[in-house]
C-alpha cells in the first residue's frame, strides 16, 4: 500500500513538473468554453453573414439558439480532448520501458503489479478529473445563457462519453504494456477504436459497442431513450475492465 | 553460504549464444570482480540475477533464494547500479532517494537519516537541482546511493567506476570496499587495476563461462611461476651472472630473470654473495591480472 501511494505521488510528481497537467487543464477548459462560445455565435455569425448569403439567393431565418445547441458542440469537441489526453499520456509506460527509469524502482523489490495499478489509477483519475472539468464548464456556461432543463439525460449522456474515455484509457493501459514506444501505443488504441466505429456501421452491432456511447447527443435530443445505452455500457465497461485484467500478466511478463 | 550461486545458466539472444552453461558462486561479504571483454555478457548476467531478463536454463540463487524472472522478491536483498543508471528527471536527488526508501518499505525517519548520510558519502549533499540536469559522473553517485539505500545484503554494480573522474574513482571504490563489512559486492569492470586493488575474488567471463574464477589470492597462487627477477646496481655485473647460469635471462635494463625452483635461486644468491655483486632487489613475480586476462582469453 506504502509502495502505491509511493508510485501515486511519484506520477503526480512528474505531471505537474512536467507540464502536462497544466496543457491537459489548459485544453480542457478551452474545449469547454469553446462549446457554449461557438453556440452564441452561431446566430451573430449568421446574421453578418446574412446578406452576403442574401446576394446568392439562401435567406437566414432567425435561428432559436438553446442550450442543446451549446451540448451539441461539447458532443463534437470532446473527442479533441481525449485525443490530446492520449497523446500526451501514450508515453507514461512506455517512456520509463525506453529510459530505464523502471528498471531501477523494480531492482528495488518493487512489484510490477504496484506500478501498473498506480498508473492505471492514475490516468484514469486524471481522465475523469479533465472531463469532468470541462463538462462543468460548459453546463456553467449553458446554464448562464439558456437553460439546461431543455437538455434531456444530460447527466446520462455525459457519464456514457466518460465511460467511453475510460474504456479509451484502458486501452491505452494495456497496449502501453505490450508495446515499446508510444508510437506503438496511439497505434493499438486507434486501431481499436477505429474497429469500434466501423463496426459501428452495421445497424445490427451498432448498438452493442463502445462508441456508440459517444452519441450523446440523441440520448440528450430526445431521439434515444436511455434504456437503448445500457448493452453498450455493460459492453464497455466490460472490455474495459478485460484490458486491465489482461495488462497484468503481459506485463509481469514482458522483457526490460 | 554463497550470498549468489549461478548454476548452469544459459541464455541466448536470437542465434547469438551469449551465457553457455556459466557457474558462478559469490562468498558472502566478498567483492566479487566480473572482468570480461565487451559482448561478454556480464550486463546480461546481473540482469538475470536481478529478474530482468529471462534466462534460457539455470538455475539463481540470492541469499539462498531461488530468482525466478518477472518476480521481483529476491530484489530486496539487492542494490542495483546499472551501467548507465536513469533516475526520473523532474525529482531532485533527496526526492529520488525518498521514493527508493518508500517503496522498499523502510520508515520515515530512516528514509531521510540514511538519505543525508549517503548523499554525503557520495559527495551529492546540498545538490537541489532535478535530477535533469546531472552529469554522467553525478548520475553514477546518485546511483551508488540508491543502491546502498536499504543497505543491501547483495551489492550489484556494472561498470561503477565508468563515468568518473580520477579522484571520484578512487573514491567509490573505497566506498565498495567500506560496504564490505555489511553487504556483498559484485561489479563488473573493465579495469583490471580496480579489481586488483580492492577484490577478493574475481571471474573472468568467457565464451559464455566463468573461464576462472575464486580468491584473487588462490588464482594468482595457481599462476604463480617459478620466475624470479634480479636487479644489479652495475651494468658491468651482468655478463658475469649471464654466463655463470644458463638459466638467467636478461629482462631489461639492469634486470635478469630466473626460470627454475628455489634451489636456483639460492645457488644464484650464493654466487653473488661471494663475488660481492651489488643487489637492488631479488622478487619472486606475480602474476599481474592483466597476464591472466590475456591468457584466459587467449591472446
Ligand atoms: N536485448 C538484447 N537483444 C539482443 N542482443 C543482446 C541484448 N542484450 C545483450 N545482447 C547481446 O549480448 C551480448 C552480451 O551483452 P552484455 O551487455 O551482457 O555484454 P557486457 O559484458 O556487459 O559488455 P560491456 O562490457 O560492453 O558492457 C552482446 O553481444 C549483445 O549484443
Ligand atoms: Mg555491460
Amino acid at each position: 500500500m506504502r509502495a502505491f501511494l509511493a508510485c501515486i505521488r511519484k506520477e503526480g510528481l512528474e505531471l505537474l513538473r512536467s507540464g502536462r497537467l497544466l496543457i491537459l487543464l489548459l485544453i480542457f477548459v478551452f474545449l469547454g468554453i469553446l462549446s457554449p462560445a461557438t453556440a452564441k455565435i452561431t446566430p451573430w455569425l449568421l446574421e453578418t453573414m446574412a446578406d452576403s448569403l442574401a446576394g446568392s439567393g439562401i435567406t437566414v431565418h432567425a435561428v432559436n439558439i438553446t442550450a442543446l445547441d451549446s451540448w451539441m458542440q461539447f458532443f463534437k469537441n470532446i473527442p479533441l480532448g481525449l485525443i490530446a489526453f492520449i497523446l500526451l499520456e501514450s508515453g507514461i509506460f512506455t517512456g520509463e520501458y525506453q529510459s530505464g527509469t523502471l528498471i531501477l524502482s523494480l531492482t528495488k523489490g518493487l512489484d510490477r503489479r504496484t506500478v501498473l495499478l498506480s498508473k492505471a489509477v492514475m490516468l484514469c483519475a486524471l481522465w475523469t478529473l479533465c472531463y469532468w472539468l470541462c463538462f462543468g464548464i460548459t453546463y456553467a456556461y449553458s446554464a448562464i445563457y439558456w437553460d439546461n432543463a431543455v437538455a434531456r439525460h444530460l447527466l446520462l449522456s455525459a457519464v456514457c462519453w466518460w465511460l467511453f474515455g475510460l474504456w479509451v484509457t484502458a486501452l491505452t493501459v494495456f497496449f502501453s504494456a505490450v508495446a515499446k514506444n508510444g508510437t506503438a501505443v496511439l497505434a493499438g488504441t486507434g486501431v481499436c477504436v477505429l474497429v469500434s466505429v466501423m463496426l459501428g456501421m452495421l445497424p445490427k452491432l451498432k448498438a452493442y459497442l463502445p462508441s456508440f456511447l459517444t452519441d450523446g447527443y440523441s440520448l440528450v435530443s430526445g431521439f434515444a431513450a436511455p434504456r437503448e445505452f445500457l448493452p453498450a455500457a455493460l459492453i464497455t465497461l466490460a472490455l474495459g475492465i478485460l484490458a486491465l485484467a489482461f495488462s497484468f500478466p503481459v506485463f509481469s511478463k514482458r522483457q526490460l | 553460504m554463497d550470498m549468489l550461486r549461478i548454476t548452469g545458466l544459459k541464455k541466448r539472444f536470437g542465434d547469438k549464444e551469449v551465457l553457455r552453461g556459466l557457474e558462478l558462486s559469490v562468498p558472502e561479504h566478498s567483492i566479487f570482480g566480473l572482468i570480461g571483454r565487451n559482448g561478454a555478457g556480464k550486463t546480461t548476467t546481473m540482469k538475470t540475477v536481478l529478474g530482468l531478463l529471462k534466462a534460457d536454463a539455470g538455475e539463481i540463487a540470492v541469499a539462498g533464494e531461488k530468482v525466478s524472472y518477472g518476480q521481483t522478491g529476491t530484489n530486496r536483498h539487492i542494490g542495483y547500479l546499472p551501467d548507465v543508471p536513469e533516475f526520473y528527471p523532474c525529482m531532485n536527488a533527496p526526492e529520488y532517494l525518498a521514493f527508493c526508501g518508500e517503496i522498499t518499505g523502510m520508515s520515515r525517519s530512516d528514509i531521510r537519516a540514511r538519505g543525508d548520510e549517503l548523499l554525503k558519502l557520495v559527495g551529492l549533499e546540498g545538490e537541489k537541482h532535478r535530477i535533469r540536469g546531472f552529469s554522467r559522473g553525478m548520475k553514477q553517485r546518485l546511483g551508488i546511493a540508491q543502491a546502498l539505500l536499504n543497505r543491501p545484503k547483495l551489492l550489484i554494480c556494472d561498470e561503477p567506476t565508468s563515468a568518473l573522474d580520477p579522484v571520484g574513482r578512487r573514491e567509490l571504490l573505497e566506498i565498495l570496499k567500506a560496504a564490505r563489512g555489511e553487504t556483498t559486492v559484485i561489479f563488473s569492470t573493465h579495469i583490471l587495476a580496480d579489481v586488483e586493488r580492492i577484490c577478493t575474488d574475481v571471474a573472468f567471463l568467457e565464451n559464455g563461462k566463468a573461464e576462472l574464477q575464486g580468491p584473487l589470492e588462490d588464482i594468482r597462487a595457481r599462476y604463480r611461476r617459478d620466475e624470479y627477477l634480479l636487479e644489479v646496481e652495475n651494468e658491468a655485473d651482468l655478463p658475469r651472472l649471464l654466463q655463470a647460469f644458463p638459466a638467467l635471462e636478461p629482462a631489461g635494463e639492469n634486470l635478469l630473470r630466473l626460470r627454475g625452483k628455489e634451489q636456483a635461486v639460492f645457488e644464484v644468491l650464493g654466487f653473488v654473495t661471494e663475488r660481492r655483486i651489488p643487489l637492488l632487489k631479488m622478487e619472486r613475480t606475480e602474476p599481474t591480472l592483466e597476464t591472466l586476462f590475456m591468457e584466459v582469453v587467449g591472446k
